[in-house]
């Protein structure tokens, strides 16, 4: 092959891929700033930010401050609820651990919408369904799964030699966990704590049954506009919504293993 | 040892994140599959046949289009992930990455304007001479479209599950099979493919499941009239219709069809847990 049709066929891919990835993300872009879009034009006649001042003074800031307020509660309960528990089933024998981890398996094997449905009718005889504590409570079914996967992990990848030390001169099973796997896992338990935050930001299936009709936060906000055909609106709001993803992968992409990564995404 | 305090102190621990998910999803996991034979307080089939009447074709039409997106996926992931082992390309690695961290409204809505009659795509082949905008092509409330939102959502996942295959493969095989003149395509098609078999049958499972599952892209794809995807017809069976006999029936059919994956991660916590 000569030099010139191979670097030809490089450009070539690489404008495909970026065509292919920021594609559907340019449309919404240019949506957003569509003061004036009459089909057939390709392009909008009139392009500008009145959309964007008009959307950022109404009632997004509520749900952008919502979602973010109960991600933060989802994600400070996780790591509550799942770091020491991690750290014993990567650590310690527990009693029937089989089951404890099948279980905590069952939600990434199967459909999250027929099990959320027949959870919506015990919440609604808890008087949780359109409420705060609803919301979290089916945030954190999906939450409290990725961030075991992850901090069991992080927590065995975690030389167990260490530890023995420890142990060996004396120092007590609550010393060494608070001294010496805790300090360790800090990095993974980062990753994981934002990872479980954007799981709970972006959650739709669980908040569109459990949080009507009252709470309505950022997914489902523009699920609701994008239904709606208020085009502009609905396209500010994706655009603000991918932001902290991308923030993410931008930042932390190093760190971020892939088999962390392969177990998110699913919805 | 260790005396009873510390264990029972121990098992505090694990109370809240077990008592959270067996209420909210393994008791109204069980629920769904009593649910499902329950007409009028009595046992019976009739939400299955009920759902075999109304939707023997959306069920046929979820499992298409779960499968043509697989095959699609299969087929980029492991030509794409082939190039990036036998040859290191952190650009294009990063930049298909970015589907993974995109919400699934978001890809929804994304596709909608850009499959639209008048949108981004049709602009682009229409000015390379492959679409007449007179009579623009709408894949956005179509088949296609729901294929094509699907694909691009799994990008990422598919690519880094067959890549993590790929990486295990130890270098030597490569260099063989360039020793004995085979070329790229070809170093992929008989030497990495083979070799990930296993790897590759299992993200096909994890994929066709998350497929089936899929809700929030089929209902802001789907067309007005003509078939949905099961969980789209699940969720109207609940909101429009309130009938949670049929919707059920539906979803122990979704579970079933999603066996595979939780054969899979049952026999990895059996063989990790020994």
């Amino acid at each position: 092959m000569n030099a010139k049709l191979k670097l030809f066929l490089k450009f070539l891919g690489y404008a495909c891929a970026i065509f292919v990835i920021f594609g559907p993300i340019s449309s919404i872009v240019l949506w957003s700033l569509a003061q004036k879009w009459y089909w057939p034009h390709l392009f909008p006649q009139e392009l500008g930010l009145f959309y964007w001042q008009k959307v950022l003074g109404g009632n997004i800031m509520h749900s952008l401050a919502l979602s973010f307020y109960i991600a933060i509660l989802v994600t400070l309960l996780t790591l509550l609820f799942t770091v020491p528990m991690s750290y014993l089933l990567a650590r310690y024998k527990i009693p029937a651990k089989g089951l404890i981890l099948t279980l905590f398996l069952l939600p990434q094997a199967f459909p999250q919408l027929p099990v959320f449905t027949n959870a919506m009718v015990l919440l609604y005889r808890w008087d949780l369904v359109g409420t705060m504590p609803g919301v979290v409570l089916i945030h954190l079914v999906g939450a409290l799964v990725y961030s075991v996967w992850t901090l069991v992990s992080v927590f065995r990848s975690i030389p167990i030699a260490l530890e023995e030390a420890a142990i060996n001169v004396g120092a007590s099973k609550l010393r060494v966990f608070f001294t010496i796997a805790l300090p360790n896992a800090i990095p993974g338990i980062i990753a994981a704590s934002l990872l479980v935050f954007l799981y709970s930001l972006d959650e739709f299936t669980g908040t569109l049954l459990i949080g009507s009709p009252f709470i309505t936060t950022m997914p489902i906000y523009m699920y609701k506009t994008a239904m709606g055909y208020e085009m502009q609106v609905a396209a500010i709001t994706a655009l603000l919504l991918m932001l902290p993803g991308l923030l993410l992968l931008f930042l932390i992409e190093k760190y971020l293993k892939s088999q962390y990564l392969a177990t998110f995404g699913r919805g | 040892m260790t005396s009873v305090r510390t264990r029972i102190a121990g098992m505090a621990l694990f109370v809240p994140a077990i008592f959270i998910l067996s209420v909210l999803f393994v008791y109204p996991f069980f629920r769904s599959f009593i649910g499902s034979f329950r007409v009028n307080n009595h046992w019976g089939l009739q939400n299955y046949l009920t759902v075999m009447d109304l939707y023997k074709g959306d069920i046929l039409y979820t499992l298409a289009i779960s499968l043509a997106s697989l095959l699609i996926l299969l087929i980029f992931a492991i030509i794409l992930g082939g190039f990036l082992r036998l040859k290191q390309n952190t650009v294009l690695e990063f930049l298909f990455k970015i589907p993974l961290f995109i919400p699934f409204v978001v890809v929804g809505h994304a596709m909608r304007v850009f499959l639209a009659p008048h949108g981004t795509l049709n602009a682009v082949l229409a000015a390379l001479g492959l679409v007449n905008l007179q009579n623009p092509p709408s894949l956005a409330f179509s088949a296609t479209g729901i294929v094509i939102a699907l694909t691009w959502k799994n990008l990422s996942f598919a690519l880094l599950m067959m890549m993590g295959a790929f990486r295990s493969i130890d270098d030597s095989y490569i260099e063989a099979s360039y020793n004995m003149g085979a070329k790229s395509l070809r170093t992929i098609v008989s030497v990495l493919m083979p070799m990930a078999k296993g790897a590759i049958a299992v993200s096909a499972v994890l994929i066709f499941t998350s497929m089936i599952g899929s809700f929030s892209i089929p209902i802001m794809l789907g067309a007005g009239n003509g078939p949905q995807m099961a969980m789209v017809d699940l969720y109207y069976q609940i909101v429009y219709q309130n009938n949670y006999g049929a919707a059920n029936a539906l979803g122990v059919i979704s579970y079933l069809l999603s066996m595979g994956a939780a054969i899979y991660y049952l026999r990895m916590v059996t063989t990790h847990e020994r």
